[in-house]
């Protein structure tokens, strides 16, 4: 088994189907997880922040940092395997806040609006999720089965 | 169960910090200290030595101009600035590999601390603040009573934990509850065993409710460290078992007038530094959760 691991403001795409990927410690940043079950290939993005237009200049070196630079990367990646994107499952994990009663901190919140935004204006469907809360998460997706785990608070399910 | 004053009398029994530290320490107090003295306490100790220059020549502390040894590196930044890469040096040497009571490895909470000594002062500037005195160290020693209490914490990690599973608490008022203190008021105990500068000291105290910080300047830069510290939570820079229980102090908010756009900002700005400065000062890491 080949271990995989996205840092944040990364993504990593792999056809090795004995390969996991992996990303640690999602607090507000969220990750997108893609699996095409016909090619055996997986795909993740950790990104960070929701919009490029705060930092232009940091969009083009880590374009994974922002919701809106970094997803559609990771869509073109997995095409550029061969990937249609008709059979692509879609979850989506990560999104976290604080108590922060003014909301000021939310960017958990805001990294997911701008990703629902980005998806119905592409026409995605999320097929799983499990955002929000004040979890820290570790996701994981099996290349080859498509199986995707998130470990948080001691406790780790199917997504 | 370990009592609270049975913590506090653990916390003047700590080991001492390495000889340079606490030489180091003393001579930010001192006005009469100069590169001199910085020099014959830093050079003995080429572990130090040899990170110090390390951080002199990262992207976050560096100059456009290779520095290559402690009086140039004193002579360009000033005895301040050095003292705050030689503590930060100094200090990622004492950390166990494990705080226990924390569930949090070395690396993991090494990160976290230099993300949020990185982040208090890169908000300040965000902000068009002087930056306090001795901000970074300030930001990255916030949590030395977690490093106090991690020590000695062994049976008391479980009844925490089931605080912390038990509804909507904050991870500090888990701690409350099961050791009748937080890290923050045993980080003012641990700072002066140490004796660590004061603002040190203060903003290990106050992170947790800065208003409260006796002086005006104690008042900004525990403010400065909280906001630092709740982006550095959000982040995922050094998660424990607190994960994201965390409380924002509303009040730091309105004194800054924080807004998303600025906070995305400063986090979207600091990540390559705060990268870079974690695998200068830590060691690859085996095992995660």
């Amino acid at each position: 088994m080949t271990q995989l691991t996205v840092d944040i403001a990364d993504c990593v795409v792999s056809a090795d189907p004995e390969a996991v990927i992996v990303t640690y410690a999602l607090g507000s940043c969220i990750a997108v997880i893609l699996h095409d079950p016909v090619r055996q290939v997986g795909g993740m993005i950790h990104y960070m922040l929701p919009l490029s237009e705060t930092s232009p200049e940091k969009a083009k070196d880590r374009p994974s940092m922002f919701a809106d630079t970094g997803v559609p990367l990771l869509f073109q990646a997995m095409y550029s395997h061969g990937c249609d994107k008709k059979s692509l499952v879609i979850k989506v994990t990560g999104g976290g806040s604080l108590y922060d009663d003014k909301g000021m901190f939310n960017i958990g919140q805001r990294n997911y609006t701008v990703l629902r935004k980005i998806f119905w204006k592409n026409g995605v469907i999320i097929a799983a999720e499990d955002v929000g809360g004040t979890k820290s998460r570790t996701a994981r997706i099996h290349v080859g089965t498509g199986k995707v785990t998130v470990r948080s608070q001691g406790e780790e399910v199917e997504l | 169960m370990i009592g609270t004053d049975e913590i506090f009398a653990k916390v003047q029994t700590l080991p001492t910090l390495p000889t340079s530290v606490a030489r180091l320490a003393a001579l930010i107090n001192d006005p009469r200290a100069g590169t001199l003295d910085f020099e014959s306490v830093i050079r003995p100790d080429p572990a130090l030595t040899a990170n110090l220059l390390r951080l002199a020549n990262s992207a976050y502390f560096g100059l456009s101009r290779e520095v290559v040894s402690v009086r140039q590196a004193v002579a360009l930044m000033g005895l301040k600035r050095v003292f705050e890469m030689a503590t930060s040096a100094a200090f990622a040497r004492v950390i166990p590999p494990f705080l226990p009571g924390y569930g949090i490895a070395a690396g993991d909470f090494w990160t976290h601390c230099i993300a949020v000594g990185i982040l208090s002062e890169r908000l300040a500037r965000d902000l068009g603040r002087d930056v306090p005195g001795l901000l970074f160290t300030a930001g990255l020693l916030h949590d030395v009573g977690k490093l106090a209490i991690g020590s000695f914490l062994v049976d008391e990690a479980l009844p925490m934990h089931a605080h912390l599973a038990d509804g909507r608490i904050s991870f500090v008022a888990a701690e409350r509850a099961v050791l009748g203190t937080d890290h923050a008021e045993v980080g003012l105990a641990a700072a002066e065993r140490w004796a660590l500068p004061p603002a040190i000291g203060v903003a290990a105290r106050w992170h947790h409710a800065p208003l409260d910080a006796p002086t005006p300047e104690g008042r900004v830069a525990a403010a400065l460290v909280h906001a630092a510290d709740c982006l550095a939570h959000m982040l995922g820079f050094g998660t424990d078992v607190g994960e994201m229980r965390r409380e924002v102090d509303r009040r730091v908010v309105e004194m800054f007038d924080l807004r998303p756009a600025r906070l995305e900002r400063v986090a979207g700005d600091t990540l390559a530094e705060i990268s870079e400065m974690a695998r200068l000062m830590i060691a690859p890491q085996e095992s995660r959760p």
